[in-house]
């Protein structure tokens, strides 16, 4: 850890910090993204709030608030409230999703009440161990980092390993089973690094928001990228800067780490939901206004062509692309409104002519023609042939 | 139409296969809780011909593919693929599992998911080399569909998704492919054109099975047959199984008066 530590340009406290927040930050938002694509983020859920009542037992029975320590007691309870989870699906009529709100109340409520006890205990060392609710950056120690940084090099190193596997079983487990894949394992594993993900993260976020660093990065990565591969490389990506983002910050101002990071994450995550290309809400509605003005255009070109009438909601419409002009008796097109107005009513024959014997055309391939672009992606070629069709109202010649 | 014709066939069936029947069951029952689901099937699928498993709802049909691929755990009974017992089957085997099993806003896109079917052969953890990737690309061109290969996978049609999935079974060069449902919800266009393929695989020497709920297209296109409900009640020629006194038995009245019935 030295040397990188050494690179960082700030002094040596916060450049641990930044570390462990790297780390952490890279390994949630990798392994958070399988719970994700399962649809399993609300187990995260309650693996993380599961946490808190192992600290506290680890802490109990060692006595010490070292570090390492609490985050094996951290990853016990969350594997076994994972398996409660699982069990309580299995064997009682209990859905998934209420056996996952028991578990994590009855984790929680128990790790609530631990953690009072050892505050009233007046044991001198306890001071502190409350940062497991909320999370805390500071007082991170280099042995630390580099205890998380093992765990996540080789949980890194395992996914890289099975991406291909869990490929198929996430996407279609039976097919996974059909060429042999262990289902039931890549699934368990799959969980088992929703459980590190969790130790990694739980000292710097907290138990309560944890879930949220899981989720977060692949939310994001998923509003940018249709691949597996490139989404598990932008969700580290985007982990990595929040938390180092909201570790310094919340440090220098004095505030817990864990609902720092989580508010940049989640500010991420809106900016990802609004703007992503083709995805987001505002990309999505700016095409669609789009669209209805090209619509709103068309219609009323072929209503002025019907009823030798421009409707006055649309004159300034066309006025502005140039197609109208005043006349002394109301609006009038002009050349380039005549050639828009044959252009449409071109545009829709055949249009038409492709909805009624566009099969017969026999292309070799599928194309998704759209009936503003046909011509386009026909081809001239078939565009005649397809003319030709219509002209004979489908009849072979 | 989307299938075209190869002008030279691609390789031809091993010969360990040419006298053994694609698919041999015998014996076979499986149960869910005490319930039998399947009860001492026997059934003999022939190689290089198109076999339809033909059945009403909870005849076992879906659960006798995913036996034949040992994918469910049998009470008693044995499968035997090309002659070979399953574990040494199971290269032989392209499995299509029905669509609604697949989560499809899934990261994935339609050539990735065509290259799943290369993932057995050419290892975990490798990259796929140049042939996976050319058999990938020729299977996704035979069912037309190379012009959406960089699509998310979710972003297609239902018959689309059909395609890419069958493309994925021919790029796993399967003797022995085995379909739950392909013609579920697909139009008439992209059926004739999976029958046409089948016809072709079938042609090269290899064997398909099918899960069909259609028992009228059995009849029409289809080589053999399995009657299924729980029990097998004719294996054999598709238009000798199919008669109407065996649909009879089958169905406990024929489809379209059981409709009929149901709607009073």
């Amino acid at each position: 850890m030295g040397p990188l530590i050494d690179a960082i340009p700030l002094p040596y406290t916060d450049a641990v910090v930044v570390l462990g927040a790297a780390v952490l930050g890279l390994t949630c938002g990798v392994l958070g993204a399988f719970a994700v694509l399962r649809g399993r983020s609300l187990v995260g859920d309650a693996v993380a709030h599961a946490a808190l009542p192992g600290v506290c037992v680890a802490f109990l029975l060692g006595g010490t608030k070292d570090v390492p320590l609490l985050l094996v007691g951290a990853g016990v309870a969350g594997v076994l409230g994972a398996v409660v989870m699982l069990a309580i699906e299995r064997n009682t009529r209990i859905p998934a999703d209420s056996a996952i709100g028991l578990v994590l109340s009855a984790f929680f409520s128990l790790g609530v009440v631990l953690l009072t006890y050892i505050a009233g205990s007046g044991d001198a060392d306890q001071a502190g161990l409350e940062s497991y609710l909320f999370g805390q950056a500071a007082g991170l120690l280099e042995s630390d980092v580099a205890v998380m940084a093992a765990i996540s090099a080789v949980s890194l190193a395992a996914v890289a390993l099975t991406v291909r596997a869990m490929r198929v079983v996430l996407f279609d487990p039976r097919f996974g089973g059909s060429i042999g894949l262990p289902v039931r394992a890549l699934e368990i594993t799959s969980t088992v690094m929703l459980v590190i993900a969790v130790v990694i993260g739980v000292r710097m976020v907290g138990a309560i928001l944890m879930v949220a660093m899981l989720i977060a990065p692949t939310v994001t990565a998923r509003q940018l990228t249709d691949r597996l591969v490139p989404l598990l490389a932008l969700a580290g990506v985007v982990g990595a800067a929040v938390g180092v983002a909201g570790a310094v910050g919340s440090t220098a101002a004095g505030l817990p780490t864990g609902p720092v990071i989580v508010l940049l994450a989640l500010g991420i995550v809106l900016a990802a939901v609004l703007l992503a290309p083709r995805r987001g809400v505002l990309w999505r509605a700016g095409a669609l206004l789009h669209r209805r003005r090209l619509a709103a255009c068309d219609a009323a070109l072929l209503a002025w062509h019907r009823d030798g009438e421009l409707p006055e909601r649309s004159v300034r419409a066309l006025a502005r692309r140039g197609w109208a002009e005043p006349g002394p008796a109301g609006p009038r097109p002009t050349a380039a409104g005549r050639a828009a107005i044959q252009e449409v009513l071109e545009r829709r024959a055949l249009w038409s002519a492709w909805l009624e014997h566009g099969t017969r055309l026999d292309l070799d391939d599928p194309r998704e023609p759209g009936p503003h672009d046909l011509a386009a992606v026909l081809g001239p070629h078939r565009v005649s042939e397809l003319r030709e069709l219509a002209a004979t109202n489908g009849a072979p010649r | 139409m989307f299938m075209k014709v190869r002008a030279t066939p691609a390789l031809p069936a091993t010969t360990v296969t040419a006298h053994a029947p694609a698919v041999d069951v015998r014996g076979v029952t499986v149960s869910y809780r005490s319930t039998p689901v399947l009860w001492d099937v026997d059934a003999e699928l022939p190689a290089g011909r198109l076999s339809a498993i033909v059945g009403p709802n909870g005849a076992g049909k879906s659960t006798l593919l995913r036996a034949m691929l040992g994918l469910v755990p049998m009470e008693s009974g044995r499968v035997r693929i090309a002659g070979l017992p399953l574990e040494q089957a199971r290269d032989l085997l392209a499995y299509v599992p029905q669509r609604e099993a697949v989560d499809w806003n899934f990261p994935v896109t339609v050539r990735e998911v065509v290259a799943m079917g290369r993932y057995r052969a050419a290892g975990w953890f490798r990259r796929l080399g140049r042939t996976d990737r050319t058999l990938a690309a020729e299977a996704l061109e035979r069912v037309g569909m190379t012009a959406f290969a960089r699509r998310q996978i979710g972003e297609l049609s239902g018959g689309q998704r059909q395609r890419v999935f069958v493309a994925r079974a021919l790029a796993q060069q399967a003797e022995v492919l085995l379909m739950d449902e392909p013609f579920a919800g697909i139009d008439a266009r992209t059926q004739a054109g999976l029958l046409g393929l089948f016809g072709e695989l079938c042609a090269e020497g290899r064997s398909v099975v099918v899960v069909h709920h259609d028992i009228a297209a059995v009849r029409a296109s289809f080589d053999h047959a399995l009657l299924l409900n729980v029990r097998a009640l004719g294996c054999g020629d598709a238009r000798e199984v199919l008669t109407e006194e065996a649909i009879l038995r089958a169905y406990g009245a024929p489809p379209a008066e059981d409709a009929v019935a149901w709607a009073r």
